[in-house]
């Protein structure tokens, strides 16, 4: 068959299973518009600026496992997406994104909306390529899809210079069957010495923790973990990226670890003889100091990545492999030596454990309290936003203080529906991830829990969820302030609140949203708090945003003693330390 | 210890592969002290990981880079891991050893 190459790249796409794609068009990308336009197979999302159509492209991503595709034109259109790509980047997320580029014969002459994308963009990403044939371009996106969703995921860049899809001239077009990249080659399998070195080291410990990030759910091996953990029933926690990988609500779960991870869970850390790190990077959001690093434990690293291990604190025994067939290699082993694993060599510690959390564990009932003496808290409009979604909605978040009480106090039962910007912690993120969600289930609840902050640097895309009929619920922890930065300069400039406000500037968001169709709903009081969640909860077809305005005051607790502290060293309260 | 060290690549002989190696050094403010790329047309020294990845380089396709450089033994080792993790990389040996087809051996073979 002989096809133009805007054709072949869209056919390509089509061929790849793709559903949706997110993106903007302009001059460089006027032909793959046309050829999109010439099809039925796949609905193009048009966001109202590029960084939502890579956040919604990555939410999508998250929730489904499956990469997200988004469309640009040169110049601005690309730039303009670098934020999204660097988010997708940080958290390993499959991500397919076409730029459109001016045409060959006038790269590299400052011609009108040219950036040299591929280079822009290099850090960021985990491959690029530019495309420099037409007979290249199904090869090109074949290798794409493959490394983007292969070993450690992440996005990956195509350049398609202009001239190289118009629609005149043509080229035999297959889409190849098979991908073979002879310089890459992640692994799968893991080494068996390893997985027995493991297992010996799982029998022998008396304080185990298990420290499972979101490697384990780009793996898809919640079910492995689960059933790793039903052999050797240890403690576990879940860094900030891996909430829901394993079941929040198993008594062997101590929460989230980390810069504000539970007590129970960073004691456990640092006190343990032997951490099982399952798709985690010791990032230094958990690590604190990193030479203070829980000081007696043997560390067993599960990775995919090489690069990953050792990289920060030194592994004792390195599983490579994708987490999910390592996972099954260790569940065999254990399997097979059930009897040699005592259950009751935990004892001590698990009862060491449960005397953390009952001394500085998180306090779940906050939201019983609905008395307008006090003001609303922040940690208990999660509560109630959990309760009101029965748990199991799909919550995107953005950054900021709003982020952390999300994760610390809705209880994630199933991976895939904590989606969060963890390792870039990009602001505006949300609310065009949301859409993502929704758009790949939209039979299911999907929640954004925002701030006033975050939410205005991608509120452009509440136009989108009109045109697309998105219903996503939105719950605005309004404190009239960047309340994370404020926290910081509370903690450590004496309370000098520099640039961190802008309340008398604030919009009203009910109004603003009412504008663009959807409901909004207003909540300055306690009393007020749990009928105007359930309210928003039930409204079921259309977009409600709900502006909860909160105690301005309130910090999140606990926090990790910076600089030079340990997993040990935390904050419990204002002026409260370990 | 910090000490002048040589990494040494065979890689695919694309635009934008030596970059994506030098950027990895900048990112990190590390000098490189002297560089050499050339494309291999001898494949004999390197019939070994023709055999490995079961394929045959032919003229022009791959090349050899050549990097010294001053960091010390903790970051070479994350340096080579990382760009031992580009697509485009096919084999690099420094002071950890080769990686080949992602796993590490303890020669250096190239
Ligand atoms: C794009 C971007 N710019 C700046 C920051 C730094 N930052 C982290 S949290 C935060 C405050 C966020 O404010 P808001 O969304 O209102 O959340 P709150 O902390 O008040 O809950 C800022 C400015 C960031 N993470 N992302
Ligand atoms: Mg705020």
């Amino acid at each position: 068959m002989k096809l133009a190459g805007n054709d072949i790249l869209i056919q390509s796409l089509i061929e790849e299973g793709v559903e949706y794609i997110f993106g903007y068009p302009g001059g460089a990308s006027l032909h793959i518009y046309d050829a999109i336009f010439n099809q039925k197979e796949m609905q193009h999302i048009l966001v109202r600026h590029e960084q939502g159509a890579t956040h919604a492209a990555d939410g999508y991503a998250r929730a489904t496992g499956k990469p997200g595709v988004v469309m640009l034109t040169s110049g601005p259109g690309a730039t303009n997406a670098i934020t999204g790509i660097a988010t997708a980047f940080m958290d390993s997320i499959p991500m397919i994104v076409i730029s459109g580029q001016v045409q060959s014969h006038l790269i590299g002459t400052d011609a009108f909306q040219e950036t040299d994308m591929i280079g822009v963009s290099r850090p960021i990403v985990k491959h690029s390529f530019t495309v420099d044939h037409q007979s290249n371009i199904a090869k090109i996106i074949k290798e794409a899809f493959y490394i983007a969703t292969s070993g450690r995921q992440g996005p990956v860049v195509i350049d398609v210079p202009k001239d190289l899809t118009n629609p005149v001239d043509l080229f035999e077009y297959k889409y190849p069957s098979e991908v073979n990249i002879r310089s890459y080659n992640p692994p799968i399998e893991p080494e068996q010495s390893q997985i027995d070195r493991a297992v010996e080291a799982i029998i022998k410990s008396k304080q185990t923790v298990i420290y499972a990030g979101g490697g384990t759910i780009s793996s898809n091996a919640a079910k492995e973990l689960f059933e790793l953990n039903s052999y050797i029933n240890a403690p576990i926690t879940n860094t900030l990226m891996g909430l829901g990988v394993y079941p929040a609500s198993d008594k062997n779960f101590l929460g989230m670890l980390g810069m504000h991870g539970t007590y129970q869970a960073n004691m456990a850390m640092h006190n343990a003889d032997l951490i099982i790190a399952i798709g985690a990077r010791f990032d230094d959001r958990i690590t604190n100091t990193p030479e203070k690093f829980a000081p007696n434990a043997q560390i067993i690293h599960f990775d995919v990545d090489h690069s990953s291990v050792s990289k920060i604190i030194e592994a004792d025994i390195a599983v490579f492999g994708q987490v999910k067939n390592s996972l099954q290699a260790m569940n065999a082993k254990l399997k097979s030596r059930l009897s040699e694993i005592n259950d009751s060599r935990l004892d001590a510690w698990r009862n060491q454990i449960a005397e953390w959390k009952e001394m500085h564990g998180l306090d779940h009932d906050l939201y019983k309290n609905n008395s307008d003496d006090s003001p609303i808290l922040p940690q208990a409009v999660v509560q109630h936003i959990y309760h009101a979604s029965n748990g199991d909605a799909f919550v995107t978040s953005d950054v900021g203080q709003h982020q952390m009480f999300a994760a610390q106090y809705y209880h994630f039962d199933e991976p895939r529906k904590w989606i969060n910007s963890g390792g870039l912690g990009t602001m505006g993120f949300g609310l065009p991830a949301a859409m993502g969600v929704k758009l790949a289930y939209p039979e299911e609840e999907v929640i954004c829990i925002t701030g006033e902050g975050s939410i205005q640097m991608c509120i452009q895309e509440l136009s989108t969820c009109t045109q697309y009929k998105l219903p996503i619920k939105i719950f605005n922890i309004n404190n009239l302030a960047l309340g994370m930065v404020k926290q910081w300069q509370d903690m450590n400039y004496d309370g000098r609140h520099s640039s961190i406000s802008y309340e008398d500037s604030l919009p009203d968001f009910t109004k603003l949203v009412e504008s663009y169709g959807h409901v909004g709903i207003k909540i300055t009081k306690n009393s007020q708090l749990k009928a105007g969640i359930e309210e928003a909860m039930s409204i079921k077809d259309k977009l409600v945003f709900v502006d909860i305005y909160v105690d301005p005051n309130e910090h999140v607790y606990p926090m990790l003693v910076a600089p030079d502290g340990s997993l040990k060293d935390m904050w419990l309260g204002k002026g409260e330390k370990t | 210890m910090i000490e002048e060290r040589q990494l040494t690549l065979i890689m695919e002989n694309k635009p934008g592969a030596l970059v994506r190696v030098v950027g990895l050094f900048h990112q990190r403010g590390y000098n490189i002290e002297s560089l050499h790329v050339e494309p291999i047309n001898d494949f004999k020294p390197y019939k070994f990981i023709e055999d490995e990845l079961n394929t045959k380089f032919s003229e022009g396709e791959i090349s050899r880079l050549e990097i010294k450089t001053t960091v010390d033994d903790p970051l070479m080792r994350q340096i080579l891991r990382q760009i031992n993790k580009l697509i485009d990389v096919i084999a690099v040996s420094g002071n950890e050893g080769t990686y080949l087809k992602g796993v590490l051996r303890d020669e250096n073979l190239l």
